[in-house]
């Protein structure tokens, strides 16, 4: 089965799976060691060096929700033999065009997948596809409340990554009793994980990952009735019409969103973290400040190959602070 | 015996604007000497060298005084539209209404450099967390939030989508900060399938037929806001006169470019040129006078290429410019290297390309949206600038880096690559800050290394 690899949450992993292909959903394990151009997102060139230095790719999905990425897929179409196919997904959201933008742009990806040997999926096969991975993914979500923050993280990337994922092989983790934080902002790489750690070392638990590679980023649970009778229009709303972020034009849905999962998990304080270069997230770090109402912590992350030592002193304070 | 023309200083214009006033020169509504301007706070004209003609006093006079204009025209009961993001479509829809004006707030990322940073306008920009890491567009950010520099829009329009983050980002903390903004999507043009229907771009992309609906649609969206805001039906036969209009000033800036890139000696600096193309983009506020100032200007170039006049050295080099500068210095410092424009592409260039006129307007208007060489691959964007440079016979490329753009990161290295192996010409990739006299010194190094790299290729 040939593998696509896709970064962005707006690339359903449903309907490259109807198509018979194998999504994998890559988070690159960490910053190249060199190579770093002034400019270019941290992030994208990740994930470029990390698809380049693969051989198990046969096609990669990139997204144009932010311009870095959308550059970066020709960068990678030329520095990689693999097919690379950019997914035009409106940053507007408010009218039928953007809808139809998104859905024609998953057809033209069908087509894409067929040309690879893909088969394209009746109805009822897309149908089935979709319930199964969000039996997969309630399973994972449903584990949430006795994992920790960083396996349950884990567990999410390891199954958008496309790997099996025993959740009984997790040890057993006492109820969190830090002082809820929330995680805000864009992706992670895999050696990030740390970060959920240097939390707990602090006295505080990651309540609420809401950085792209987390739950901000999962499609809505479908429509049962529609799935029936549309399951391409369902998959379209689940991730065109739900998935809140931070490129969408206006980007209110993701404050409403923010502050109603705040409230939800009684969080008392905000990690906002961005990498160097990203102007979408790091432009709304005061508006973030001024419209959740809660202390925030703000850490940039630049082209260190993990993580930057000195954010865990700071992250110490900041939750000295909350307790 | 007619003088010949020569780059000036802002003290030369002083008498020179005296001496054309005596000598019987009849100036617009907008004319007088450049000197006042600085006291409303451009310093940066003492520090520039302008062209002698009253074609290049119009223009100037013309640029600097377009918040006189929009100020006029609301107190005239003209609705104003800022099209943020948009290089030359809602502009041409807007004025195809009689009672609209639009205008470019984003041009106020030249605030910083002409008035020299004096302007709080940057300062307010960092205190709302949009530092310098962001583009200097983000001085528009700040001329919002101080006031001051434009009169706030009835209406703002802003292109999203395949657009660079920082504008993105910076649209988006003033929506977030309460400024209304109709958002529409400008799709990443993508060349079309073997399978699908593909329609050739004013400027000669593709793309896919699909796409052009989109942007159409989306352009129906701006076109009912305008209805709205104007009180009357932007009907088709209306927007066809705006286009007509438009083309107006897009043929006479084409002649004017290729003139001025052809000609054997260069009969119009590069600072004015930069400046009459950018007119091109939301006609200054005024679209009749835009056409009227072009006129003058290619008027005076043809006189001077007839009488075989320039304003530099006949060995000038000829340098393809790509991205507009920060700081306008940037532009006198390229001649005083050695070179001289013969060519351009200041993100702009589907401004200059002719809207078709046998089309539906709406259609022509969202094929020329789509030919926007930002919203595209970088590749498509380097392939037109190998074609220009072909055409204009450029003997070498300037890069302009624009501090903190997102598309900077990566599209430099993919223009410079495609035009060193199809034309093999020198390329050189500098970064021009909003005000760059503490980078003059290595600018100067760089670009004089350029001239006589090119120089010594004629040699061969």
């Amino acid at each position: 089965m040939k593998t696509i690899a896709y970064c962005d949450p707006f690339v359903p992993a449903e309907w490259i799976a109807a198509h018979e292909m194998r999504p994998s959903r890559i988070m690159p394990s960490t910053a190249p060691a060199s190579g770093a151009v002034i400019g270019m997102c941290p992030y994208a060139r990740s994930f470029v060096s990390e698809i380049a230095s693969r051989d198990d790719v046969d096609a990669v999905v990139l997204a144009t929700t932010c311009d870095q990425m959308r550059r970066a897929s020709e960068t990678l179409a030329k520095s990689s033999g693999v097919e690379v196919f950019l997914l035009n997904v409106p940053a507007t959201w408010q009218t039928t065009t953007a809808y139809r933008i998104y859905g024609d742009e998953l057809r033209r990806l069908g087509r894409l997948l067929v040309r690879l040997g893909g088969t394209a999926p009746s109805l009822d096969d897309l149908a089935r596809t979709m319930a199964e991975h969000e039996a997969a993914r309630s399973t994972i979500l449903a584990a949430q409340g006795r994992l920790s923050a960083r396996q349950f993280s884990q567990a999410l990337a390891d199954f958008q990554y496309g790997d099996k994922v025993d959740l009984d092989s997790f040890e057993p983790c006492a109820r969190p009793r830090g002082v809820p934080v929330a995680l805000v902002g864009g992706p992670l790489l895999r050696s990030h994980f740390a970060l959920f750690d240097w939390i707990e070392c602090a006295g505080g638990h990651v309540a609420l990952n809401a950085t792209t590679s987390g739950e901000r980023t999962l499609p809505a649970l479908f429509d049962r009735r529609e799935l029936g009778d549309d399951p391409f229009a369902t998959l379209v709303n689940a991730y065109f019409g739900s998935i809140p972020d931070i490129f969408r034009r206006p980007n209110s849905e993701l404050y409403r969103w923010l502050k109603q999962k705040i409230v939800e998990r009684d969080i008392r304080g905000v990690i906002f973290r961005y990498y160097t270069w990203c102007d979408l997230w790091h432009a709304e770090a005061p508006r973030l400040k001024e419209w959740l109402g809660l202390p925030l912590l703000v850490l940039v992350a630049g082209d260190e190959e993990g993580l930057d030592r000195r954010d865990a002193s700071r992250i110490q304070s900041f939750l000295e602070m909350l307790k | 015996m007619t003088e010949p023309p020569r780059q000036i200083t802002l003290d030369e214009w002083d008498a020179r604007h005296e001496a054309l006033r005596a000598g019987g020169l009849q100036e617009p509504f907008y004319g007088g000497p450049l000197r006042r301007h600085v006291a409303d706070g451009d310093f940066r004209l003492l520090r520039l060298r302008f062209d002698d003609s009253a074609a290049a006093l119009r223009l100037w006079n013309f640029l600097l005084t377009e918040e006189d204009r929009l100020h006029a025209a609301r107190a005239a009961g003209k609705k104003i539209v800022g099209a943020m993001k948009d290089l030359g479509t809602v502009p041409v829809m807007a004025y195809s209404l009689p009672n609209l004006v639009a205008f470019y707030p984003d041009g106020a990322w030249w605030i910083p450099c002409v008035m020299e940073l004096s302007a709080p306008v940057f300062r307010a920009a960092d205190s709302l967390g949009v530092d310098e890491s962001f583009c200097p567009v983000r001085a528009m950010l700040g001329a919002f939030v101080t006031g001051g520099h434009f009169p706030f829009p009835d209406l703002l329009t802003c292109s999203v989508g395949a657009t660079c983050d920082d504008f993105s980002a910076v649209a988006q903390r003033l929506n977030g900060l309460g400024y209304p903004i109709l958002w529409w999507e400008i799709p990443a043009r993508r060349r079309p399938d073997a399978d699908e229907d593909a329609i050739e771009l004013p400027g000669g992309f593709r793309a896919p037929a699909a796409q052009v609906a989109y942007v159409k649609a989306e352009l129906e969206r701006v076109r009912e806001s305008l209805d709205t805001l104007a009180g009357e039906r932007l009907d088709e036969t209306a927007l066809a006169a705006g286009i007509r209009t438009a083309n107006c000033v897009r043929r006479l800036l084409a002649e004017l470019r290729s003139l001025v890139f052809t000609a054997a000696l260069c009969p119009l600096p590069a600072l004015e040129m930069l400046i009459a193309e950018m007119l091109a983009i939301h006609f200054c506020s005024d679209r009749e006078e835009t056409i009227a100032v072009l006129r003058d200007l290619l008027h005076e170039v043809k006189g001077r290429i007839e009488r075989g006049q320039g304003v530099l050295n006949g060995d000038a080099v000829r340098v393809f410019w790509v991205n507009p500068v920060a700081d306008l210095r940037a532009m006198n410092l390229l001649e005083e290297c050695g070179g001289r424009i013969g060519g351009t592409d200041y993100l702009f260039c589907h401004a200059l390309d002719e809207i078709p006129e046998n089309l539906p307007p709406m259609e022509a208007l969202a094929r020329t949206a789509l030919a926007d060489p930002m919203v595209g691959p970088a590749s498509d964007r380097a392939g037109r600038i190998c074609r220009e440079i072909r055409r204009f016979g450029a003997e070498a490329l300037v890069v302009s880096r624009i501090p903190g753009a997102s598309h900077c990161a990566t599209e430099g290295d993919v223009i410079r690559e495609m035009a060193q192996s199809q034309t093999e010409i020198p390329t050189v990739e500098i970064e021009v800050p909003p005000v760059c006299d503490s980078l003059q010194a290595t600018l100067r190094t760089r670009l004089e290394a350029l001239i006589e790299t090119a120089r010594e290729r004629r040699n061969r």
